[in-house]
């Protein structure tokens, strides 16, 4: 029974990491009703800005890295809506997603050009993780649970109890009639980049201490956190959490089961199922 | 319409333009199609590495009747169809007769065909797939087929006393290829494969794969890996507590794989195509390694791109600067020859055979496996 | 003067590719992100049944079949899904049909790959080396385009283009939005499976490999820097695109370099895309009668 729990944990885990990215795609498809293809590399960036800082000429210790870490992770995200999305407000969908997916493509092999393909890490010493009813925990995987779910309040907190929340989710709703009743949607959707720089930076920097750094570690997640954010609702907070939780235990169960050849093609699976037998009821929003 | 002309020209123009020939032909040039990019770039860097060192080599000494040697690189980009590409590029515009293959056994597979239509020798250095030099008569390997090396997995593991083993292995040719052999073997020895788990290499969680492979504790896992997906592996058993014995095979052996996960592979053992270290052709190698770059660190399989480079000049000078002559020398100058990696003599199908070791991590340092 | 002949059957098989999408993404609206799917499906089966010593005109009608027959299946229940969603999950299939390829090696010989596919011989006429290779490419391409443009010039194609600019209109008009969409994706999927056939015969040895989402990212580059909805805009794009990616072969850098230029190049990709997006988003050429920012 060991191994079942383990692999319990285990989805546990991957998908609180889902969930943060999930949360970051969701807020921006909300606000600006786009899918951001860059996310991804938001969050490759975040874990590779905290190295940069880590590493010489630096050699800042992690938690006073922390803070510059994610804010050059907002930095990025600020940078990517006022070069790249903001010319394209009023651009047509094909037009935005194109333009993701080439800022997606620049930036992974920026960070390739700096850094090489090859795997790094922060350099901790690895440790045995403490043994709880016969399953093991790394306080590294404490970590990340602890984190997604504080990051989840806040962020649920920040949109239902906050003036500035609030104005978020009015130019979520309708751009146009958020305006008319003067609220700032200019602010509003800096805020939006703000939070989910913030989120993918945190997620990042979480994937990597759990695991590795690699230019392409975002955009392995990402598709997962697509799946996650549709299966729990465009827009929808918790939504994105359940479905990332749901396709972390999915993944990792169903590897006991079938080959693990097909790891990957569960969370596809189960996001073309579920869209298929019920859009509508799933996404929580619809167009 | 008229806009499309003119620039479909203009390219056209550019690339009549360059004119290839251009540079006379006062070096010997040999092409090499590495992986300077892409997903396997990590082991591209090595082989280039040792090449040049050869090269360098050969090249002070005179080179080959006086004209020295040049290595025209070409990327591969680790996919097969840029392979093909780049082989094309040696063969149509440096007009090279002999080349080094790309790492891989399926990118050199998609390569071959265009070295054996153009009647271009081409030679893998690492190449393991047991058909791989099945494209034709110009297709050489300098490394031992995976045949090899499967029987010798599987005979460690009985001589262990492990009869009951799980196997992971890297989802691409070399890992399910090494499989293949292994499994065949290992029954034959009466040994039972109780799980079979591929995996992709390059992720960043293998919790779960790890979990169902040490499902009910075996005494043993074998474990076909890759540097970058065995360092991530190795570091989540340690951190998971899992206690069994790894056995590898040898694209994990690398000075890489310690620096990666550190602690977390000590013990593990694991097979690979055996040398002595004590000849003297090594210690000439490991010395010349040393002054020109300034560690011990040799790259996996860099001694046999080194012998590859050495075999090669030694063909260009029996059989002349022509793929013919150098094709048939081949066989004549590898027979006996004792280059670092030992024998190199070739057989009827242009492979090497070789004796296999076992090495391990020990103390941070990968050394040979002792009972 | 190999290398050219080389890049030429490349660039017209990627022409073929790039058309069969344009007919999706640029003329009907679809934003198909899975399109390697279909070249890997047709490329698979020719190869499979051309080493069953199948002639190759067979092989090729059952390729494209095949193509047509899962790009039929996807869009039933996909297509009823919009925009961005339809995307995703044609990506995911992409993702999927690779991983088949990649584990049932009983069939496929998974990462193994196939070897030995042999070059085909069209009404006895066996198109071996590279020139006739390119003929064969060549013939091809231009029945691909004259198809797509008679296809498009239709009413037929008039009825894609209005559901792109305005799908309920078209509705309005009582057309069947839905059924008409269809036809382009099976269409397209055909012709993707033309080009994917064409590329496994040309190369002869395939793998999953070469089916990665890589692949559907330079074609749909290829559509859009060329000019989507126009008919010779994935003919100069296939062109622009592979040249100047072939071209850096030639600049003789030192080795040591490369390590930078593959992930420069590939930043040039991305960075290229955005401008695009930015300044030009119709691509080198434009549609006609359309206006620069018309939306959808």
């Amino acid at each position: 029974m060991d191994f079942l729990f383990q692999s319990i944990l285990n989805g546990i885990l991957a998908g609180c990491i889902y969930a943060l990215f999930a949360m970051g795609l969701t807020l921006i498809y909300g606000v600006l009703n786009f899918v951001n293809f860059a996310h991804g590399e938001l969050i490759m960036w975040g874990a590779y800005f905290l190295y940069f800082l880590m590493g010489k000429p630096f050699g800042f210790p992690l938690p006073i890295a922390l803070i510059p870490a994610l804010l050059l992770t907002i930095l990025l995200g600020i940078g990517m809506d006022r070069f790249v999305f903001k010319p394209l407000r009023t651009a047509n969908r094909l037009t935005l997603l194109i333009a993701a997916l080439g800022l997606s493509f620049l930036l992974r092999n920026g960070a390739q050009f700096l850094w090489g393909a090859e795997l790094r890490t922060y350099g901790f010493e690895i440790k045995r993780g403490l043994r709880i009813l016969g399953i093991s925990i790394t306080l590294n995987q404490v970590a990340i649970i602890l984190t997604s779910i504080v990051c989840i309040v806040f962020v649920y907190l920040l949109f239902h109890r906050t003036r500035l929340g609030k104005s978020m989710r009015a130019v979520s709703d309708n751009l146009e009639l958020a305006r008319v009743m003067g609220i700032d949607s200019k602010h509003a959707i800096q805020f939006a980049w703000v939070i989910a720089s913030v989120l993918a930076g945190v997620g990042g920097i979480l994937l990597a201490l759990d695991t590795n750094l690699q230019p392409g570690m975002g955009l392995i997640n990402l598709v997962k956190a697509f799946a996650a954010t549709l299966l729990g609702g465009v827009g929808n907070i918790w939504g994105a959490l359940l479905g990332g939780i749901v396709i972390g235990l999915a993944e990792n169960l169903g590897v006991l089961v079938i080959s693990p050849g097909y790891k990957d093609a569960i969370a596809f699976g189960i996001m073309v199922l579920m869209l298929l037998i019920r859009p509508s009821a799933l996404l929580g929003r619809q167009e | 319409m008229k806009r499309i002309v003119h620039l479909i020209l203009i390219s056209l123009g550019i690339l009549i333009f360059i004119n290839p020939s251009a540079s006379a032909q006062d070096t010997y040039k040999i092409g090499a199609a590495f992986a300077l990019s892409g997903a396997i770039a990590v082991y591209g860097e090595g082989f280039k590495k040792a090449v040049d060192l050869a090269v360098e080599e050969i090249n002070t000494a005179g080179g080959i009747k006086g004209k020295k040697i040049e290595i025209v690189y070409e990327d591969n980009k680790s996919t097969p169809k840029d392979c093909v590409t780049a082989v094309r590029k040696l063969v149509a515009v440096d007009k090279v007769p002999i080349l080094f293959g790309p790492a891989g056994s399926s990118n050199f597979m998609a390569a071959a065909p265009v070295a054996q239509e153009s009647k271009v020798v081409m030679l893998s250095a690492q190449g393991a797939a047991p058909a791989l030099t099945k494209a034709g008569e110009y297709i050489f390997r300098v490394f031992p087929s995976d045949v090899l090396q499967g029987k010798g997995i599987s005979d460690l593991c009985v001589s262990l006393k492990y009869m009951e083993v799980p196997i992971m292995y890297v989802n691409n040719d070399w890992g399910l290829g090494l499989k293949n052999v292994f499994v065949e073997n290992f029954k034959k020895a009466g040994g039972k494969v109780t799980d079979e788990i591929p995996y992709d290499d390059g992720k960043t969680d293998y919790r779960t794969e790890l979990i169902r492979a040490t499902k009910g504790n075996p005494k043993a896992v074998v474990n076909l890996t890759y540097i970058t997906s065995g360092a991530v592996m190795f570091k989540q058993t340690y951190e998971m507590g899992i206690k069994t014995q790894w056995i590898c095979g040898s694209a994990a052996k690398a000075p890489k794989l310690v620096e990666l996960a550190g602690k977390a592979v000590e013990g593990i053992i694991g097979t690979y195509p055996v040398f002595s270290q004590e000849t003297k052709e090594y210690n000439a190698f490991r010395a010349a390694w040393k002054k020109k770059y300034g560690d011990d660190k040799v790259p996996i399989f860099g001694e046999y791109n080194y012998d590859m480079v050495y075999i090669t000049a030694k063909a260009i000078e029996k059989g002349g600067y022509t793929s013919g002559g150098i094709q048939k020398a081949l066989f004549e100058v590898a027979k006996g020859y004792r280059g670092v990696t030992g024998d190199k003599t070739f057989d009827q199908d242009r492979g090497v055979g070789s004796e296999y070791g076992v090495w391990t991590v020990k103390d941070g340092l990968i050394v040979d496996y002792k009972k | 003067m190999d290398l050219f002949l080389h890049l030429c059957v490349m660039i017209i098989i990627y022409i073929i590719f790039a058309m069969s999408l344009n007919l999706e993404v640029g003329y009907t609206g679809l934003f198909n992100f899975g399109h390697v799917a279909f070249f890997g499906i047709s490329a698979y089966t020719s190869a499979l049944l051309s080493l069953q010593q199948v002639p190759f005109e067979l092989s090729l009608l059952i390729a494209l079949a095949m193509a047509g027959l899962w790009g039929f299946l996807l869009s039933i229940p996909s297509l009823r899904l919009r925009g961005d969603y339809f995307g995703i999950v044609t990506l995911g299939f992409g993702e999927i049909i690779r991983m088949v390829f990649q584990n049932e090696v009983w069939f496929t010989k998974g990462p193994m790959g196939l070897p030995g596919i042999p070059k085909p011989i069209l009404f006895s006429y066996r198109f071996a080396t590279l020139s006739q290779y390119l003929l064969l490419t060549l013939g091809f391409a231009a029945l691909t385009f004259l198809i797509l443009r008679i296809i498009l010039r239709s009413p037929f194609g008039r009825v894609l283009r209005a559901i792109r600019e305005d799908e309920v209109a078209a509705e309005a008009l009582g057309k069947n939005v839905f059924f008409f969409r269809i036809k382009s994706f099976v269409i397209g999927s055909l012709f993707a499976g033309l080009a994917g056939t064409l590329w496994g015969h040309y190369t002869t040895f395939i793998s999953p490999g070469d089916f990665t989402l890589l692949e559907t990212i330079l074609v749909l580059l290829i559509v859009v820097l060329g000019g989507k909805g126009t008919e010779w805009g994935p003919v100069l794009g296939a062109f622009v695109l592979i040249f100047f990616q072939e071209s850096l072969r030639f600049l003789r850098l030192p080795a040591e370099w490369t390590r930078y230029l593959a992930p420069l190049q590939q930043m040039i990709f991305g960075g290229l895309l955005i401008v695009l997006m930015i300044f030009r988003p119709e691509g080198l050429l434009k549609e006609k009668g359309r206006g620069s920012n018309a939306g959808n």
